[in-house]
């Protein structure tokens, strides 16, 4: 039992020495705010990206802006990397109750202090595997990283609105700023306690006894802070400094307005083949010999109607030329202009009606976006291209050659590369 | 019109506005909880659940384990220097560390990961160690200029 007391003595000890002008139940307040606007705007990007690419029985997606993928996933990334300094300052500011003593006070209190666990693991985990993965470093997962992103999005979110349930009434106190709610929290757990009186007694110690008795003594001979407003604005002042650091210096990879200062993403505008990044290129994906194939032909199926374009066939079209961003799951983005014949014109050719879905399938083998489905009013839309070339030049193997998809308001991994054939479903 | 007789000191005081939104809350987060299980269960091998595990586990042992430690440390620490210098510049300073600490945990996996290799050369394509050591010199100079600016307006405030 002696132990029991011990350790709630340097608990106590720990809660108490880290007092702090800027712990307190505003800050969390202020802080969460700010997180929760962060997590929710990953939450909600994260499920137009996820259902874009795996529809729902029925869900429809906009063509214009033809900006909006690239923005929404590029909001995504940089929310998610904002959440970085956001989630440490909360932890932060919440510090104390790290130490609350005795641990576990009662069930509901359990069930509080596990629902916040999970919370804090289940934050820490998701915003480090999204990063860890927009640097693809894959061999540290040991488990699917699509799969598990997703599922865990709606474990944070889940957790969060627990949490905002448990501590509404500590927001509603705090949501305004007034004098009084930069006083820390009274809901003291020691206090039944009557601490350090009764923990002195039970333990058998003086407070300043033992060794870690002397050195919270030694902590606590230090008065506290005669300005705690210097230290509160210090601390979002270094907290607001973060953040615009991350963002100034990572969201170029999707912004391109802040290309400039882009030097930490770790993807840049303008590197690679004609000056635009690749995600798989044609030696991964193995289709160097059947695309450079002087055999290599567009099949265009309806049913039984079928017609196969050389790719002079294909040139001899009408081409259309538009500029569209290449907008990847991972964040980055950047505009390009392409030039090709309309997909609309190609599955015309073999009398597709006006509301076809099509199947979109690639010469590559071995991956999950080999076959991919383009629904009717993207097929349809005008600036839909099976693009033969890239900023007035023939593509390059790494970007399609010899065609590719281009659509406006779609993910990368939907722009399907080094075309096979294209199939109409009604 | 019929009266229903009030049961005395059985009734229990009916739901604040808060206690109600409480409620809605938890209920719907338990549901959205409820759902991300189902997504693991239907999306995730469950041979891969043990991975999982060990990343929530070694997330709260890195946070609360090592990081707040730490963090514990250095606040005590400075707690007590507090004593010889001026509040405003330990802020700054302390403001500095921060910013520099956060920057490193983001970009030090990204050097290592490029020193393993990328998949082609447009993945990781920048001198992360390099731009680094540029950051931290900025951040060095950023807070001299901040520290001096501060002592000279409070010396010129003093002097008033």
């Amino acid at each position: 039992m002696i132990v029991k007391w011990q350790v709630q003595r340097l608990l106590h000890q720990m809660r108490h020495s880290l007092a702090a002008p800027s712990r307190n139940p505003r800050t969390a307040v202020v802080l969460g705010r700010l997180l929760a606007a962060a997590f929710l705007a990953c939450f909600f990007t994260g499920l137009y990206s996820h259902f874009i690419q795996d529809p729902l029985p029925g869900m429809q997606f906009l063509t214009r802006p033809v900006w909006l993928y690239q923005v929404s996933q590029g909001i995504h990334i940089t929310a998610g990397i904002v959440c970085f300094p956001l989630l440490f300052a909360k932890l932060y500011a919440v510090f104390p109750e790290l130490f609350q003593s005795p641990p576990v006070r009662s069930f509901p209190h359990f069930l509080e202090r596990a629902s916040i666990a999970l919370f804090v693991a289940s934050s820490l985990v998701q915003i480090t595997i999204g990063l860890l993965n927009t640097y693809q470093w894959y061999a540290l997962f040991p488990f699917p990283f699509r799969q598990t992103h997703f599922a865990l999005s709606f474990v944070v979110i889940g957790s969060l609105a627990i949490h905002i349930g448990v501590k509404l009434q500590t927001i509603s106190e705090h949501w305004r700023k007034s004098p009084t709610n930069y006083e820390p929290d009274q809901d003291d757990p020691d206090a039944a306690f009557d601490t350090p009186d009764e923990l002195q007694r039970l333990t058998g110690k003086p407070q300043a006894a033992g060794v870690t008795g002397r050195i919270f003594e030694w902590i606590d001979k230090t008065p506290t802070s005669p300005k705690p407003e210097t230290s509160r604005r210090g601390f979002f002042v270094t907290v607001g400094i973060a953040a615009a650091a991350v963002v100034t210096f990572t969201a170029g990879q999707s912004f391109r307005v802040l290309d400039v200062t882009n030097i930490f993403a770790p993807r840049k505008n303008d590197t690679g083949p004609q000056s635009l990044p690749v995600n798989r290129t044609a030696k991964k994906a193995q289709v160097i010999d059947a695309a450079m194939s002087p055999s290599w032909r567009l099949k265009v199926l309806n049913g039984s109607e079928v017609k196969t374009f050389t790719y002079d066939q294909l040139r001899r079209m009408p081409q259309y030329e538009v500029v569209l961003p290449i907008a990847c799951v991972e964040g980055w983005s950047q505009y390009a202009t392409w030039r090709g014949p309309r997909l609309s014109e190609l599955v015309d050719a073999v009398s597709a009606p006006n509301s076809a879905t099509v199947r979109i399938t690639s010469l590559e083998e071995n991956s999950s976006y080999a076959v991919t489905h383009m629904q009717a009013n993207f097929v349809r839309d005008d600036l839909t291209l099976v693009a033969l070339e890239l900023n007035g030049d023939v593509l390059d193997i790494d970007h399609g050659y010899p065609a590719r998809i281009i659509a406006p308001a779609r993910p990368g991994v939907l722009q399907t590369k080094w075309l096979s054939s294209l199939e109409v479903l009604s | 019109m019929t009266t229903t007789p009030v049961r005395g000191s059985t009734a229990r005081p009916p739901l604040t506005v808060i206690q109600r939104w409480q409620v809605g809350l938890i209920a719907l987060g338990i549901v959205v909880l409820v759902i991300g299980g189902v997504v693991l269960l239907m999306d995730v091998d469950p041979s891969r659940y043990l991975g999982i595990a060990v990343w929530f586990l070694g997330a709260l042992i890195l946070h609360d384990g090592i990081a707040a430690m730490v963090v514990f440390g250095i606040s005590v620490i400075m707690r007590r220097v507090g004593r010889r210098i001026p509040l405003a510049v330990i802020a700054i300073v302390q403001g500095a560390l921060v910013v520099g600490a956060i920057m490193t945990a983001l970009v030090v996996p990204e050097i290592l990961k490029k020193n393993i290799g990328s998949a082609n050369p447009t993945i990781l394509p920048l001198d992360y160690g390099l731009h680094l050591v540029l950051f931290y010199a900025g951040l060095a100079v950023a807070t001299a200029v901040a520290i001096a600016l501060y002592l000279v307006v409070a010396r010129r405030r003093s002097a008033r």
